[in-house]
């Protein structure tokens, strides 16, 4: 029953990073603290993405006063779908998705019906800082909202699922993506009971599934095959998410895509301390991808340059060389 | 990587460096101020009087006592005197207490009280210089060949010539020769004087010693008396009886040699009588006493020891606080459990002190509960964060007002502990909580409040107890350790407890 106390040296081996190694040896030495702003404002990534020539979903409007929060109809009105979110939060949490609004009357994307109140009570909530790290005072941020391609439908209940990619020093490293079940709520969080998707790296086809840390090879409500997933426009992929290396200067840098059924992948957020599940989703740990990068990758090319290095490049042949 | 394994470096040789520091520390309080190493660890303090009596003869009178000083085995904490129309002079080189008065007439009583406790750190290190060469005696031929005849005697007895001659004087029944040479009805000191002649005899100085023994509940008993001999570069004390040689732990000299124990000028039938009283006072208390006798008098006036009552017991308190720190770095890196808050558990671990354990638990418990329901009714009004927030504060001064009035009328102490748990951090637990709850289920909202209750009771484990207070106040030196131990650990890159568990499908797999 607590075999697994037992297996430090296998994780070791495996090339499983932990939390305290992230922190201290990765990110303290990678990721220089003043960056973490830009990742961490959602409304300085937006500015920086379009600088950067990176697809991005277009910003509606700011509301950034309490005061400014009951004329948030005037800032929507050319808008007949919109997203609200809290510009420092994380996680998904204090999103909310109008598909379409009348008058008063505001329908999210799940279907719920909600008054102008209720609105207005969600925004406010965003800028007294209820979603955003430490409770401090955040701003509102409206935006687009993304058409879904219809790729994932038949693989998620609910939601729509995105890509995380891991980045390190401009190389996409390793990618999953989340699926929402009814065990999770229509939320894409692994340990709350969403479908973990690990991609190949190269191709964006499935690797591997999880769900709470077990190999899960249908999805439990849909019951798609998730052995042929696959993520189209994968090259798209991993150009953004290559480019968000010379966007925000941070060497390990986690990249949320998603997929707009006609803008193609768009940038929906970055992260500084991106979360350490994906190793679990690809069943594979990140210290070796991290080591080979070091090891093998040239750090003078430009993100097409890297992501046509990465496409070539003979894994077998550099982890033969570093297993020696 | 470089740079990290020279940091690392630093902090091992700091920590090497802490580590010997307070060793030594430890080491030297514990020798030269006597601090326990538990919080119990107490000292002897005995207190004698001495009781002279004496009937004046209507005139001017000087009484000059012989007084203990300071030797290896005991240091004096206080001597205190009692004569009433007497003029109490300072002592004289010899360390006598005089006391004189003009006209006096009839019983007198003057007492002197001497306050003494255990010498620990200097036992037997006291050294005298050679006496001068005693003065044989004079004796008869017939003495002579009774003392030859004793020599011869104690020839195949065992032990030194000082307790040969000791137990030879003690025989039962007698040796002839001993007999002979004593009168019938023969004291203790008739005796120990012969000895002393004996001894004198081969060369050998010697002399008595009169003094107390330390014997819990000794009431006006006279002087017991002792023979001291110097050997080898010092004096060594025997037993008059056994001819056990070595100070007894329990005796405290008054007087040595010729000079007189009392001497009483203008008076009579004087005598001086011991009581002894003993008490126990904590080591720590004596510490300061000790310290002054010591070349780290100055440390001491300048250490925690030295404060007044209240700045030490605050600071008591704080000193305890880094190693329920460290208890909670482990926790959260080494371990691995989510705690609400960093230093959440620690605070509430302070207020489980204060209200003792099962009681501070479940009173919290319910503080909790009912903040949590009075909270989800918060959540349908939908207010904004601060004052939801400080609603909830109010919430919870407001349970903790009813529970102390129930605690109070009833008579429960559980209830009435309510008073000792910070408020603003109970808020936010409960706010955390509730949004938790909200958000992500009852389930992670349960985990939370468990892992920081978790964490809490190991850190109420550590400061909590009595020993480990005391030590860290004792040697507060050991912070500086727990200081570098919570920065190496600050580069502890392996992984934690928890993620063994978390990341073990990768390694079932494969």
């Amino acid at each position: 029953m607590l075999e697994w106390l037992f297996d430090a040296q296998k994780l070791k081996k495996l090339g499983v990073l932990g939390m305290n190694a992230r922190n201290y040896k990765l990110i303290s030495k990678v990721n220089k603290r003043r960056l973490y702003p830009l990742v961490d404002d959602k409304v300085q990534t937006k500015e920086l993405a379009i600088k950067a020539g990176i697809a991005t979903t277009q910003k509606i409007g700011l509301i950034e006063y309490q005061h400014q929060v009951k004329s948030f109809k005037k800032i929507i009105q050319q808008a007949p779908e919109f997203v609200i979110k809290p510009a420092h939060g994380s996680g998904g949490k204090g999103v909310l998705v109008i598909k379409s609004w009348h008058d008063d009357l505001f329908m999210t994307a799940s279907g719920k019906k909600l008054t102008y109140a209720d609105v207005y009570q969600h925004i406010s909530n965003i800028l007294s800082g209820l979603y955003s790290l430490g409770g401090r005072y955040d701003v509102a941020l409206i935006e687009e909202m993304v058409h879904f391609s219809n790729v994932f439908e038949q693989y998620s209940y609910q939601g729509v699922p995105d890509v995380r990619m891991i980045v390190y020093k401009g190389y996409p490293i390793m990618a999953m993506t989340r699926l929402a079940t009814s065990q999770s709520g229509g939320r894409a969080n692994l340990h709350q009971g969403a479908v973990g998707v690990g991609l190949d790296i190269k191709t964006g086809h499935t690797l591997n599934a999880v769900m709470y840390n077990l190999p899960i090879a249908i999805h439990p409500d849909t019951k798609a095959d998730l052995k042929t997933l696959k993520v189209p426009l994968w090259k798209e992929h991993l150009l953004i998410a290559s480019k968000a290396y010379e966007m925000t200067g941070l060497g390990y840098l986690g990249a949320d895509i998603v997929l707009d059924e006609q803008k193609g992948p768009m940038l929906l957020e970055l992260n500084a301390r991106p979360g350490l599940a994906i190793q679990i989703a690809n069943s594979n740990g990140l210290i070796k991808s991290i080591k080979t990068v070091d090891k093998f990758y040239p750090q003078n090319l430009n993100p097409e340059q890297r992501v046509d290095f990465l496409l070539n490049i003979d894994n077998k042949k550099t982890k033969s060389i570093l297993d020696d | 990587m470089h740079q990290f394994l020279h940091v690392r470096r630093v902090l091992f040789i700091l920590l090497f460096l802490s580590i010997l520091l307070t060793g030594y520390s430890i080491y030297y309080k514990v020798k030269y101020w006597n601090f326990g190493l538990t919080p119990n660890k107490m000292t002897d303090v005995f207190i004698i009087d001495a009781h002279v009596s004496f009937t004046a003869l209507d005139g001017p009178v000087k009484v000059s006592l012989a007084t203990p000083k300071n030797d290896s085995n005991y240091k004096i904490l206080n001597e205190d005197v009692s004569a009433k129309g007497y003029v109490v002079e300072a002592k004289d080189k010899e360390g006598r207490a005089v006391f004189s008065a003009k006209n006096k007439k009839g019983k007198q009583n003057i007492y002197y009280r001497i306050t003494l406790y255990d010498n620990e750190d200097s036992r037997g290190k006291i050294r005298e210089k050679a006496p001068l060469e005693p003065k044989a005696p004079l004796y008869d031929e017939q003495q002579m060949q009774m003392i030859d005849n004793i020599f011869e005697d104690i020839q195949n007895m065992e032990g030194d010539f000082a307790q040969k001659i000791i137990l030879i004087f003690n025989e039962q029944p007698l040796n002839e020769s001993v007999s002979a040479l004593l009168p019938v009805k023969v004291s203790l000191k008739e005796k120990a004087a012969f000895i002393v002649d004996l001894l004198a005899l081969k060369n050998i100085p010697s002399r008595l010693v009169r003094g107390v023994y330390l014997e819990e509940g000794k009431k006006e008993t006279l002087a017991d008396l002792m023979l001291e001999v110097y050997e080898g570069g010092r004096w060594r004390l025997y037993d008059l009886r056994t001819g056990q040689e070595g100070l007894p732990k329990n005796f405290v000299p008054f007087q040595r040699g010729a000079i007189s124990l009392l001497d009483v000028e203008g008076g009579e039938k004087s005598s001086v009588r011991f009581s002894v009283l003993k008490s126990l006072t904590s080591s720590f208390a004596m510490a300061e006493h000790r310290s002054k006798l010591t070349s780290t008098g100055k440390l001491y006036a300048f250490s925690i020891y030295n404060l007044p009552l209240l700045a030490q017991n605050i600071l008591k308190w704080l000193m305890v606080f880094p190693l329920g720190i460290l208890v909670v770095v482990l926790m959260r890196n080494i371990v691995g459990v989510p705690t609400m808050g960093t230093f959440t558990p620690m605070l509430v671990a302070m207020s489980l002190v204060q209200t003792g354990f099962f009681a501070g638990l479940t009173c919290f418990g319910i503080i909790v509960l009912t903040g949590l329901m009075l909270r989800s009714l918060l959540s349908k009004l939908n207010l904004l964060l601060v004052p939801r927030i400080s609603a909830v504060v109010i919430f919870v001064i407001l349970i903790i007002e009813a529970m102390t009035i129930i605690g109070y009328h009833f008579d429960l102490s559980i209830s009435s502990s309510a008073v000792f748990f910070p408020i603003i951090i109970t808020a936010w637990i409960i706010e955390r909580a509730s949004i938790s709850w909200e958000e992500e289920g009852p389930k992670n909202a349960l985990t939370e409040i468990f892992y920081t209750l978790l964490t809490a009771v190991f850190t109420y484990i550590v400061i909590e107890s009595e020993y480990i207070r005391h030590f860290t106040f004792a040697f507060n030196e050991i912070n500086l350790v727990i200081l570098f131990v919570v920065m190496l650990l600050g580069t502890y890159t392996g992984y934690r407890l928890t993620e063994l568990k978390r990341f073990y499908p990768l390694v079932k797999e494969k």
